[in-house]
């Protein structure tokens, strides 16, 4: 009961942001009050008008809507967007008498495997989907001639967790983006923590994600303005992770070894983040208690790093809000899809750093979302 | 008194012919000259600590690496060790998380890893699909198996005290850990079995030539079969070391480890089509990856320029393995003609030596005798 109350809290704040973002549906949804026993039960605790959810029943009418998700790889980041996903997509089926089709494919391997995220699209382009929506490591003119394609074929296309903020608007060619500002919402935010929290000077490692990833270029951008605004932090060593933990672990280890006087690591990812806290074990040396040891940051947000944020095995991560981007992507969906409404090209998402001080919240958040009503695609 | 005639002297010469014979020579040579190098220029390098760092972080690779170096010297191709290397650690995580005890649920990932391997086996044995197709596949199912049953997220919660040595993560005395017992430990048995038992050498005579190994009585889909399921134990090994090694074992943990594996394999001298490899080059292999990454680390090489340095010393360890073998080759076919000349009947060829088997121990599979005449070039 306390997490449908946290929830309440939490989707009047998601509501508000959304309205600024256009998602008419999402407004009126969160607006309002006295709902029938449907929206009472999936709404999250939100109230829905009979009046308006029965008109938007008339519209809906039992109607099947087919949607395709292909995340770059399957990962707890995206288990957790997918499952916050779910949940919307059963509130709304309580509520307005939809019937969801979910499919959800990632190519085999790494974020690399792009060509296999192109083969799915293609594929459910001509199974005629109502709604695909990809985040993907591919190139970006690559896919947007495919999104065009595909828009052309009457298939809405919308991109989650991607960097879109990287291209220039006008190039987009899909219905929305829900994710968040890589520069602005993680990197920046993570360089700022740990100038703060180091008092303006230190020395810090970086671990990237691989060379050429949107994301590592975007969080880059901001890491290096704040970068910039806190001349006495000192990069005194940095190497690639891949982002995975095993990687992440020895290149900190490497550079631990070459740099004895370090403050801070950024990690660009979680899990490099935690296999740079387990190099900090394994050297012996000391975590941040708030007062001196070297401080750990990465990012995602996920169930596993926050643990590790109370266990103070990890200072902080940049939560990217993926239980809010796997909400809103089904909103804007039903939106577009089925309402026939207008989105803006970018919904960005509430992020934050999350450490010892919040992190019961975001945990909270995060393990509601995991823990599905029901499941969809199975 | 004739000095080389003296037990001494003659052991002596056996092993310079045998270390000389050895083709990881020329990539260790080139090792040798890089850490020299790189002591000059980063004093880092040559620490105790970094050292350490460089012996743990190659041991995954290295039990890999093993299992892929006996399938390539019995003619295979093993693309599916990184996805049964996941597998594995989530089965043994998985037990632990379920309360059963470290040997049974090590068991569980070990009869995994044999089981796959016998299965790759079949495939290409029994049905006669292709090593590459069969072990593309089984990668597929495999990780395809972690990914549906974790959904994605990763296994946690299995650590205890005695998982942190099998990791390597608690030290056993000074900077040695357990995985390097272990690995020691692996490439003294397997190197023994490839180079002094019948049976290993079996693996190079099927490596070679399939059909003259058949022709000499082998059974070559035996040892087939039992070169992947070797390799499919090896995978489950790293997978168990894996998962204490990182804690949390991700259902993409695994990936592209099974091209590092072969490219281990190959520069330590294993050959792609066969018949030709041994363990000691594995490691050196194993080494020769890890050192380069280290390199990259400690030099601050950007990363956009990682994976081009890797591809090149991938290019340049290849090549001064085939540079001293040609050397190598090259220095044996002088002595073989001033020997022959003291000597008679003269050798006419080396293709003579297909019908002449020399009994000299120099004969390895990549000499032109038949691979049932041919010695295996092992270290043990």
């Amino acid at each position: 009961m306390n997490q449908n109350g946290g929830m309440s809290r939490r989707a009047v704040l998601r509501t508000s942001s959304l309205v600024g973002a256009g998602i008419g549906a999402m407004a009126l949804t969160g607006c309002t009050a006295g709902g029938g026993s449907a929206a009472a039960g999936g709404g999250g605790g939100s109230a829905g008008s009979l009046s308006y959810d029965d008109a938007i029943k008339k519209v809906v009418a039992g109607r099947e809507i087919k949607v395709g998700f292909t995340p770059p790889v399957l990962s707890e980041n995206f288990t957790q967007i997918e499952h916050a996903a779910w949940h919307k997509m059963y509130e709304y089926e309580q509520r307005f008498g939809c019937r969801w089709v979910w499919e959800r494919q990632a190519p085999v391997g790494d974020f690399n495997a792009v060509q296999g995220t192109l083969g799915i699209v293609q594929s459910w382009v001509s199974r005629k989907f109502d709604a695909i929506a990809v985040c993907t490591g591919a190139n970006f003119a690559t896919v947007q001639a495919l999104y065009q394609d595909a828009s052309d074929k009457g298939v809405k296309i919308y991109q989650f967790n991607q960097p879109a903020e990287l291209y220039p608007p006008e190039e987009l060619r899909t219905v929305t983006n829900v994710g968040y500002d890589n520069r602005w919402q993680s990197g920046y935010l993570a360089g700022t923590y740990i100038a703060e929290k180091l008092g303006g000077s230190g020395n810090i490692l970086q671990i990237w994600g691989p060379s050429g990833s949107d994301w590592t270029r975007g969080r880059k951008i901001g890491f290096d303005k704040a970068l910039a605004e806190n001349p006495g932090i000192k990069v005194v060593g940095e190497a690639d992770g891949g982002y995975v933990r095993d990687k992440g672990f020895a290149a900190a280890q490497d550079l631990l070894t070459k740099n004895k006087d370090v403050d801070a690591i950024y990690g660009e990812n979680e899990e490099m983040a935690l296999g740079a806290s387990q190099a900090i074990d394994q050297a012996g040396l000391k975590h941040w208690d708030g007062e001196d040891g070297i401080l750990t940051i990465g990012a995602d947000g996920l169930v596993s790093g926050y643990d590790q944020i109370s266990a103070g095995k990890l200072t902080a991560t940049v939560d990217i809000g993926g239980v809010d981007q796997g909400q809103n992507l089904i909103e804007a969906i039903f939106a577009t899809a089925v309402l026939g409404e207008t989105v803006t090209q970018i919904i960005n998402n509430p992020t934050q750093v999350v450490d010892k001080t919040n992190v019961d919240w975001h945990r909270a958040y995060t393990k509601w979302a995991l823990d599905v009503p029901k499941k969809y695609g199975d | 008194m004739n000095r080389a005639s003296t037990p001494s002297h003659a052991a002596g010469e056996a092993l310079r012919r045998r270390v000389l014979a050895d083709p990881s020579i020329g990539i260790l040579s080139l090792l040798a000259i890089a850490s020299i190098v790189m002591s000059i220029v980063e004093p880092t390098f040559a620490t105790e600590g970094n050292v350490t760092n460089i012996v743990n972080t190659m041991m995954t690779v290295s039990f890999l690496a093993i299992g892929m170096t006996v399938v390539l010297i019995a003619g295979g191709l093993d693309l599916s060790v990184g996805a049964v290397m996941g597998l594995c650690a989530g089965v043994a995580a998985n037990l632990l998380t379920q309360g059963l005890s470290m040997p049974v649920a090590f068991a569980g990932a070990l009869a995994v890893g044999a089981g796959i391997g016998l299965a790759n086996g079949l495939l290409i044995t029994k049905l006669g699909i292709p090593d590459f197709i069969a072990t593309l596949a089984m990668m597929g199912i495999a990780g395809g198996v972690l990914l549906y049953w974790t959904a994605g997220v990763p296994i946690l919660g299995y650590m205890n005290q005695t998982y942190y040595y099998i990791g390597g993560l608690t030290r056993i005395a000074g900077p040695i850990t357990f995985p390097m017992i272990l690995v020691v430990v692996i490439a003294v048995a397997v190197g023994l079995l490839l180079g002094r038992t019948r049976f290993g050498m079996m693996f190079y005579a099927v490596g070679s030539s399939p059909t003259g190994a058949l022709h000499a009585g082998v059974r070559v889909d035996r040892v087939k079969i039992a070169a992947y399921v070797v390799s499919g134990l090896m995978a489950a090994v790293a997978g168990i070391h894996i998962a204490g090694r990182t804690t949390t074992v991700p259902p993409l943990i695994g990936n592209g480890y099974e091209i590092t594996a072969i490219a281990a394999a190959v520069i330590g001298g294993a050959s792609l089509t066969g018949g030709k490899g041994h363990v000691f080059g594995a490691l050196v292999g194993a080494l020769t990856l890890t050192m380069t990454r280290n390199i990259i680390n400690l030099t601050g090489v950007e990363s956009s320029w990682q994976a081009v340095v890797t591809g090149l010393v991938l290019i340049l360890a290849v090549a001064a393995n085939q540079a001293w073998t040609v050397l190598r080759a090259r220095s044996r076919t002088k002595a073989l003609a001033k020997g022959s000349a003291a000597t008679s009947p003269p050798l006419a060829s080396r293709t003579s030596r297909v019908h002449h088997p020399s009994p000299t121990p120099d004969d390895g599979v990549g000499s032109d005798a038949p691979a049932a005449e041919r010695r295996p070039e092992t270290i043990a």
